[in-house]
């Protein structure tokens, strides 16, 4: 692999993203009114409840925490990379790719690490920094909660960037994935945590939700963060991850591989 | 070694599911298994030595850019074998694409948000070019193409020419052994066309870099591909040099001689006159022997000679009849 051309990539789509950075001011405003608008719905919640109510032992301000993490941040808006991935397929650009001696998703993943890093410097550090003027943000548990949440990030990173790339891909065979793309941010908002923790799911759910994919996204991530898992369970859920993150990467080679296939023996 | 790119047999066909009309259509189609078939490559066969610059001519959907892809390994062919720089190129893509460059005319492999320059950049590090042979090639590529003024700006600021100048420059800024050029003047005026072939031909010349182009553009093959090959329908028609185009159709020269008063029939034996206006007759030289002092020779002094013209045939004529006959003619490599 070729760490610098990768890393070239990445910095390219940050430069890039740099030169048209006007247009991060819309995209700032809407990350701070959709999160004042979940923060709005908590503390409704709680408010009900009455202030000092713990819901299921997690507080207002733990709730305002969780927005915050388990939404802009590490549930990052994907569709410029599914609009990259489809726009590449349908106008044949892919095989400009191909041309070359690199791994198309491997180009994928760096250049929207790029982007990721872009937006988060431009947008959500920004926004983080009004909530917590406003409402106030909690620190990590622990130290170790804090580290191992360092740790879960680029967990989280990499799972949320396979999966969309596995949903770009299925472009291939799919004249649009518009469709699909609606269904799947909807499955995946719920499953993921990143609007609603797993600890407010019935049980059943919270227990299938658990163990799929998606919770890496945002729930173990923001919960580890949150001291909500033990120490033990925190390495464990993290290999857990990690197995779930092999299995993703696994099936991404494989229907990349069949993608390439079908391009160099059909022509596209 | 004697051959860097070897093709035998070659074939490509492509299969599409067949898409019957209407929305009742696109349903059935979804359940169909019927194919259309398109055989844009059959049979080809030929070798390229290092060094050689070879012009690719065919009729639109004759399968060139086919070929093209096929070579470059992004496509990879129905029957028979392939063979570039020792390799199987689809089979060994990584490899293979560090060793080439290539250049769609149709296609921009450029970063289309980035300046030139910092796409060339990109490039050193997916080829791994070391910095002081990059800077080396950046400088004469940049000198060569005229690309100082531009260098700096966005790729999607420059003019048709000047991307196109900043498309093979960058093909060939990791030293490629061969260059793949798909239609590259396609949509050029005349000062650019010109630009790029010289540059192309001294690229060939200089440090003999293989390169294989295609074009719709004679004059491309005239400036630049002492070597042509001719696809029409996807079968080869043709493949040598193109004076042996020339003759192999028997295109034949056309020597017109004016004189002042008219000297009544002439019959020559090294020339056969075709027209005869009385004082101006036009004869077809039938050998590519033949020179025109043969035939003055043959006519003698006793004539009142006032001009002579010599007519090569246009090599679009020798073009346009070949694809209109389209002779079997035996497809020789030289
Ligand atoms: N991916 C594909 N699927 C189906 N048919 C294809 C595909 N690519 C090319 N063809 C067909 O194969 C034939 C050859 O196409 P190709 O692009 O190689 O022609 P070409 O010689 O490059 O023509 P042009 O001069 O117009 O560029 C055409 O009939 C074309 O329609
Ligand atoms: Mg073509």
């Amino acid at each position: 692999m070729k760490a610098r051309a990768y890393a070239a990539f990445t910095v390219n789509a940050l430069q890039t993203r740099l030169t048209y950075r006007h247009t991060i001011w819309a995209g700032a405003f809407g990350d701070l009114v959709f999160i004042f608008a979940r923060i709005a719905i908590w503390v409704s919640v709680y408010g009900a409840a009455g202030a000092a109510s713990a819901a299921n032992g997690v507080t207002l301000p733990e709730m305002i925490t969780y927005s915050l993490l388990a939404g802009p941040l590490l549930y990052w808006d994907y569709s410029r990379l599914l609009a990259d991935v489809g726009t590449a397929i349908r106008s044949g650009d892919v095989a400009v790719y191909l041309l070359k001696p690199l791994h198309y998703p491997a180009y994928l993943a760096a250049s929207h690490l790029g982007h990721f890093l872009f937006e988060l410097a431009a947008s959500t550090v920004p926004v983080a920094v009004i909530i917590l003027l406003v409402f106030g943000l909690q620190p990590p548990a622990s130290l170790f909660h804090g580290l191992a949440f360092l740790a879960y990030w680029p967990l989280s990173f990499m799972i949320l960037f396979t999966l969309a790339t596995l949903l770009g891909l299925a472009a291939f065979w799919l004249m649009t994935v518009q469709s699909l793309d609606w269904f799947f941010n909807a499955i995946m908002t719920l499953l993921s945590g990143g609007m609603v923790p797993l600890w407010f799911f019935p049980g059943w759910l919270a227990a299938i939700a658990g163990h799929l994919p998606f919770a890496w996204i945002s729930y173990y991530p923001a919960a580890v963060y949150l001291g909500k898992l033990e120490p033990g369970q925190t390495l464990l859920y993290f290999g857990i991850g990690l197995v779930w993150l092999a299995v993703l990467l696994a099936s991404l080679a494989w229907l990349w591989s069949r993608a390439r296939d079908r391009l160099i023996v059909q022509g596209g | 070694m004697s051959a860097i790119i070897e093709v035998s047999g070659v074939a490509k066909t492509f299969r599409q599911p067949k898409r019957l009309p209407g929305m009742g259509g696109a349903l059935r189609s979804l359940f169909s298994r019927q194919f259309t078939e398109v055989r844009a490559v059959q049979d080809v066969s030929f070798t390229i030595a290092p060094g050689e610059a070879v012009g690719y001519l065919g009729p639109n959907g004759a399968g060139k850019s086919t070929m093209i892809k096929m070579m470059t390994g992004i496509l990879v062919p129905s029957a028979g074998t392939l063979s570039v720089l020792g390799r199987e190129p689809h089979a060994h893509r990584m490899t293979n694409a560090a060793e080439i460059g290539v250049v769609f005319g149709q296609r921009s492999q450029l970063w289309w948000d980035l300046p030139v320059r910092d796409s060339f950049d990109l490039h050193r590090h997916i080829y791994e070019v070391p910095e002081a042979r990059f800077a080396e090639n950046l400088a004469f590529l940049t000198s060569m193409l005229g690309m100082a003024d531009y260098l700096d700006r966005p790729v999607r600021q420059l003019s048709l020419g000047q991307r196109m100048r900043a498309e093979i420059a960058m093909a060939l800024l990791h030293d490629p052994k061969i260059l793949f050029l798909d239609e590259p003047t396609i949509g050029l005026d005349v000062v650019a066309k010109d630009a790029v072939r010289k540059f192309l031909a001294r690229i060939n010349r200089e440090r003999g870099t293989t390169i294989i182009l295609t074009t719709h553009d004679l004059q491309d093959i005239e400036e630049i591909c002492p070597r042509l090959i001719m696809v029409d329908d996807g079968k080869l028609l043709f493949d040598g040099e193109l004076p042996r185009l020339r003759s192999a159709l028997g295109s034949r020269r056309r020597l017109r001689l004016e004189f002042g008063t008219d000297p009544g029939p002439i019959n020559l034996t090294t020339a056969r006159l075709v027209t005869d206006d009385g004082a101006a007759k036009h004869f077809l030289l039938d050998s590519e022997d033949t020179s025109i002092l043969d035939v003055l020779t043959e006519l003698g002094n006793g004539y009142d000679l006032k001009d002579v013209t010599l007519e090569e045939p246009a090599i679009e004529e020798v073009i346009r009849t070949f694809y209109q006959s389209k002779p079997q003619l035996a497809a020789t490599t030289p």
